[in-house]
């Protein structure tokens, strides 16, 4: 049994000394092991973000450790929690301030779908205002599944194109939530 | 006794009194609510303001009703009051600067029922988005938004 | 849908030729463990004067809880003060209790008591632990929630959950208490008080933190009492009301423990009696596991209380039982009743008007954090704003409590 386990390189050819691949495998790498959350915590959802963070499930071995609060500095955007109808807008303004790449986690089955609360004043679902990557159910989900939210993040930034900012799917897919 | 004290200042304006209940329930007219809870705080000392809530009947005559709480902590005795007021004219007078803790507790009533505080120093809604044009808690209002257009009948039973 | 209004962040045009300054504390903030929005007016750096917006997560409980039958809001008032949500159940059932006229033994109550103060000590580790943070003491944070994993590890043995509980029944309990509950509860006893030694000796006679919040947001009594202020916030501005001793519920009248008060209500006093309350809970429970009586986990109400599942599948009265409560064709008695608990961050209180029906008339939640946070204006005037961030940690205010 190895004392550790060992991830796959990606493709490339390796000797002694370097390791020569392609450019986006190299910033995929590097960029889904240093990802950098906003924790935008509203409410039950939070707490549990705040046991996923402690010493005991630990998101920080996956490389966020600094939480950035700050969404100017931050890749991924986490909403856990209700999202009301009045929080909307703010939501909607902190993914516009964030700089590309950018990523948007929905945990909970609040911040997916509305959860058990199907009224006037909740938002039916974070996707009503910004784009989400992944959702992640659960009320509260355990830590274990925000990590494994996480992980699919780390999947999909590790393989995502260089230029995806430019793609005409992509900007069709901001278009639709009047981000330019 | 309490009960005594109470019919003696304010004879005709009581109507009526409930003590099989859990706690002391006094319903009174709602022009007289600032004495009454002016009297209840100053001569015989309740002086914390526990709750301020609003109901809604609608089979009654006088629709909207304000619940108000009232806690004596010296010796320990609790006070449950009631008002009614129309929904054609839903004005009560504030407690606010009685007890400051009725501030946001007022704001909550107008926000669910649209009872009036006359007096309030900021009557505006506090927990509902501000261009919601009803009020919400009423009993003819549904729960769910009604202006949703993603909801599938086939899957919620209708 | 309705369009996206952007009026929250607003500033006011009055305060441009003044030399105020305008600051939005605005609801996504590092510092403020929930969403609500301050808009701070300030000369310099000293605040003048605060403007607050709630609301932001307005999950219309109330509204939900007069459609839902009474088991279906139990899941309902987890969410209320999510960090110690037993304690909003078993106040729940408590009051369905008094409208139904059901007693419940004594061992009930006393599993109840365990459960409880359980929760008050992970409410008040979440609180002391944050106002550290507030003003950068990341490691006692990390230590203590350790010990939240363990409370989490006894939850889910005798309810299954981790946070949101929804436990307990009206009348008792779904399953007692097993050996490995018990053991659990021994083994976190028996550790806890060593890991708060250490976070005592880390912030309590610490010189940096007593500077920065001795003397910080305080009220006065009297203001305290206008302003509604119950549980710890007003224990530490000096008037020693709680409800578990003023209206006793649950037999927490046969069991002796003391009432931590401070004298200037500021942030340090707010520390030090959310600190001394979990070595009080800490006492509750070891005398209450003690001392534990011989029983039934819940009373013989069929009426009320859903019959165990071996039950329902093998006995035919348990079943129609079971269909009744589920479908919520309970006997109601009509009426009206208010009931209070001293919740980790005081008197929650549920008033319950009844028309017989299977769902409330009316329910309403007697929030304690949304009737103190008014005051926070006054407790912060004239303060720098690292003392108004302070001040708000220290006061516990929890966002699903404040808008419920």
């Amino acid at each position: 049994m190895p004392l550790y386990t060992q991830v796959e390189p990606p493709e490339g050819y390796s000797a002694p000394g370097f390791f020569a691949t392609t450019l986006d495998q190299v910033v995929g790498l590097a960029r889904k092991n240093s990802i950098w959350p906003l924790p935008f915590a509203t409410s039950c959802c939070g707490i549990e973000f705040m046991a996923t963070m402690g010493a005991n499930y630990d998101l920080g071995r996956f490389g966020s450790e600094r939480l950035s609060f700050s969404p100017r500095q931050a890749d991924l955007l986490m909403v856990m929690g209700t999202i009301a109808k009045k929080m909307g807008p703010i939501v909607h303004q902190v993914y516009e301030q964030m700089a590309e790449p950018r990523w948007v986690i929905a945990v909970g089955a609040c911040a997916s779908s509305g959860g058990i609360f199907d009224t006037y004043s909740v938002l039916q679902g974070i996707d009503k205002v910004v784009p989400v990557d992944v959702y992640v159910p659960g009320c509260p989900p355990r830590p274990e599944q925000i990590i494994d939210g996480f992980m699919k993040i780390q999947e999909l930034v590790g393989n995502e194109s260089l230029r995806r900012r430019y793609s005409p799917e992509y900007r069709a897919l901001l278009g639709k939530y009047g981000i330019k | 006794m309490i009960q005594n004290r109470l019919k003696e200042k304010f004879s005709n304006e009581i109507l009526s009194i409930d003590e099989g209940s859990d706690i002391l329930t006094i319903t009174v007219n709602k022009d007289c609510i600032r004495e009454f809870i002016l009297f209840l705080k100053d001569e015989l000392g309740f002086g914390f303001l526990t709750d301020l809530c609003g109901v809604h009947y609608p089979d009654k005559e006088l629709q909207l009703g304000v619940v108000y709480h009232l806690h004596d902590l010296t010796n320990n005795q609790r006070i449950r009051i009631k008002t009614f007021t129309s929904l054609e004219q839903p004005e009560i007078a504030s407690v606010h600067d009685i007890f400051s803790s009725a501030n946001w507790m007022e704001r909550e009533t107008y926000d669910f029922y649209g009872v009036i505080f006359t007096g309030h120093p900021k009557l505006i809604r506090i927990l509902n988005v501000e261009y919601l044009d009803y009020f919400p808690m009423r009993k003819e209002y549904p729960l769910e938004d009604s202006t949703r257009t993603d909801k599938d009948d086939r899957f919620f039973g209708r | 849908m309705e369009p996206l209004e952007r009026e929250h962040i607003l500033i006011r045009p009055e305060d441009f030729d003044k030399n105020f300054s305008t600051l939005n504390l605005g609801p996504t903030h590092p510092a403020t463990h929930g969403i609500f929005q301050n808009i701070l007016t300030m000369h310099g750096e000293t605040i003048i004067d605060a403007e607050q917006t709630i609301g932001y997560i307005h999950r219309a409980f109330e509204k939900i809880a007069e459609r839902r039958p009474f088991y279906q809001i139990t899941t309902l008032t987890d969410r209320l003060n999510y960090c110690s949500s037993p304690i909003n159940n078993i106040g729940w059932h408590l009051t369905v209790e008094k409208l139904l006229g059901v007693k419940t033994s004594k061992r009930i109550d006393y599993m109840r008591i365990v459960i409880m103060e359980l929760a008050r000590i992970t409410d008040h580790l979440i609180c002391n632990s944050v106002i550290g943070v507030d003003s950068g003491a990341l490691t006692g944070f990390i230590y203590l929630f350790q010990e939240r994993e363990k409370v989490y590890e006894i939850y889910e043995e005798i309810c299954g959950a981790r946070l949101t509980t929804n436990l307990g029944r009206i009348g008792g309990f779904e399953r007692d208490f097993t050996p490995d509950v018990i053991r659990k509860i021994k083994d976190f006893l028996e550790n806890l008080p060593k890991v708060l030694r250490q976070f005592e000796n880390l912030l309590l006679r610490n010189r940096i933190f007593m500077d920065r919040t001795i003397d910080v947001g305080g009220i006065s009594a009297e203001r305290a009492l206008n302003y509604g202020f119950t549980g710890p916030n007003l224990r530490a501005a000096g008037v020693d009301y709680d409800v578990r001793v003023m209206n006793p519920y649950s037999s927490y009248d046969d069991f002796d423990f003391t009432i931590p008060i401070g004298t200037n209500g500021d942030t340090y006093d707010r520390f030090c009696v959310r600190q001394e309350e979990m070595w009080q809970s800490i006492k509750l429970v070891k005398n209450a596991l003690e001392n534990l009586p011989e029983g039934n986990f819940h009373e013989d109400v069929p009426e009320f209380y859903l019959p165990p599942k071996e039950e329902v599948y093998s006995k035919m009265e348990s079943l129609i039982w079971h269909f009744k409560i589920v479908m919520g064709e309970m006997e109601v008695p009509v009426g009206e009743v208010y009931h209070s608990v001293e919740g980790g961050n005081g008197e929650l209180g549920f008033y319950l008007v009844s028309d017989g029906g299977r769902t409330p008339f009316r329910l309403h939640f007697r929030r304690p954090g949304f009737i103190y946070y008014q005051a926070y204006p006054e407790m912060i005037k004239g303060s720098v704003l690292s003392d108004a961030i302070l001040t708000m940690s220290s006061m516990n205010v929890i966002a699903g409590e404040l808008d419920a």
